[in-house]
């Protein structure tokens, strides 16, 4: 047995050190976001906005788990009373973040478009949304992610409020916009 | 015999390094793993959400909501808080819905002034008038009682539409004071065959403009412009 075989050898049998070194974790942290949701009223078009989420992606072999959380009160329409009243129907002073949380293959930061199953966690509620295609654009080694969450208001149980008596349409689309860089 | 260690030694020598790494990576794994637990425990779904397709998985590192460094007291709920909100939504709901119906009377009353007038001491409408006036007044004053009692959280600030309907309020409120005072005089100086006249000839261009000022503040906070 050669050296080099029996330095192998002795590898591949050091219990414990081996899998750490296959395992090795690569990480991404969100760098820049913009979420943005869309109410429909008759008599309104509202969009809210928040540029206050933080992400972080945790990536090992070859699967990266991505947890997203902004502030539920982060959010602004352009009218205080209008978002007070948003954070009391999402019971957002409750439960105060918004969090979404997604796995990815490794690989996908290779693709121009994604598919992704993604869990978000608002008002108390879990709702899964699957197939949700994002649109991924390398810029160095940044990568913008852009989507829509197909979100309703039925979906996390929100009474849906009402302006003139007249309810908002039940579909209350995110649009994301995100830009992650690699960590460490 | 001689044995030839030769590219034995070295080996060795790497082996016990190894052991060596081994047991110090042995004892600072412990404390990743405890972290791995105590964040795998805090980010654990209710039994029902384990089954969905995206389940959150225990054999890989997930991130939680502490690795993102929200201040703590941003990412707990608060109650009291909650409640407050709740209180605030109830009384501003009542106070839409009272605003609306007020809007009724305060219409039909200000139809019904172009009839009030006239020579004779008294009138159907004049009389017509005058209740429907005094009912408006009313719910005005039960509808800007919730808006006032309205608890609002520390610290928020007003933008939007909200700050032209508020503007508008320091219009259409003393307005709503004025003008049943003025009307209340007019009416008394009608039904002593005066004419009227003094302040009280004030009370038509006061309630316009009461009632234009109450259209504006809701046509403010319904359409956006």
């Amino acid at each position: 047995m050669t050296t080099r075989s029996f330095t192998l050898f002795l590898l591949l049998l050091a219990p414990g050190l081996g899998s750490p070194l296959l395992n090795a974790q690569s990480q991404w942290a969100l760098d820049q976001s913009t979420l943005t949701y869309h109410v429909s009223h008759p008599l309104h078009q509202v969009y809210g906005v928040s540029y206050a989420a933080r992400g972080k992606g945790v990536c090992s072999n070859g699967q990266c788990n991505f947890l997203i959380a902004a502030p539920v009160k982060s959010f602004d329409s352009g009218d205080s009373n209008r978002d007070l009243h948003m954070v009391q129907v999402t019971r957002g002073a409750e439960f105060p973040m918004v969090t979404v949380r997604t796995r990815l293959p490794e690989s996908a930061e290779q693709s121009a478009t994604i598919q992704a199953d993604i869990e978000v966690n608002f008002a108390g509620q879990t709702a899964h949304y699957a197939n949700v295609p994002f649109q991924l654009a390398k810029q160095g080694g940044e990568i913008k992610v852009t989507g829509t969450i197909p979100a309703k208001v039925s979906d996390f149980k929100i009474d849906p409020p009402a302006l003139l008596t007249v309810p908002i349409k039940n579909d209350i689309p995110v649009q994301v916009e995100m830009t992650w860089k690699p960590q460490g | 015999m001689r044995v030839t260690f030769k590219g034995v030694y070295p080996a060795t020598g790497l082996l016990f390094f190894l052991l060596a790494l081994n047991s110090s990576i042995a004892q600072t794994q412990p404390s990743t793993s405890q972290q791995q637990q105590q964040d795998q425990q805090q980010q654990q779904p209710p039994a029902s959400e384990q089954n969905a397709p995206n389940a959150p998985s225990s054999t890989q590192k997930e991130p939680s909501l502490s690795d993102l460094g929200f201040p703590s007291a941003e990412t707990q709920g608060n109650l009291r808080e909650q409640e407050l909100l709740d209180k605030r939504s109830y009384m501003l709901k009542v106070h839409q819905r009272m605003g609306l119906i007020t809007a009724v009377p305060l219409a039909a009353t200000v139809i019904l002034g172009a009839n009030a007038g006239g020579k004779q001491t008294s009138s159907a409408s004049r009389d017509a008038h005058a209740a429907l006036g005094s009912a408006t007044a009313g719910l005005y004053f039960t509808t800007a009682y919730f808006a006032l009692r309205a608890p609002k959280p520390p610290g928020t600030p007003t933008r939007g539409p909200i700050r032209v309907h508020k503007a508008l309020a320091w219009i259409h409120g003393p307005g709503m004071v004025l003008t049943p005072i003025l009307g209340a005089m007019a009416f008394d100086q009608k039904s002593k065959g005066e004419k009227v006249h003094g302040i009280a000839s004030a009370h038509g261009p006061v309630a316009i403009v009461t009632a234009g000022a109450y259209g504006a503040a809701i046509v403010a906070v319904s359409i956006k412009f």
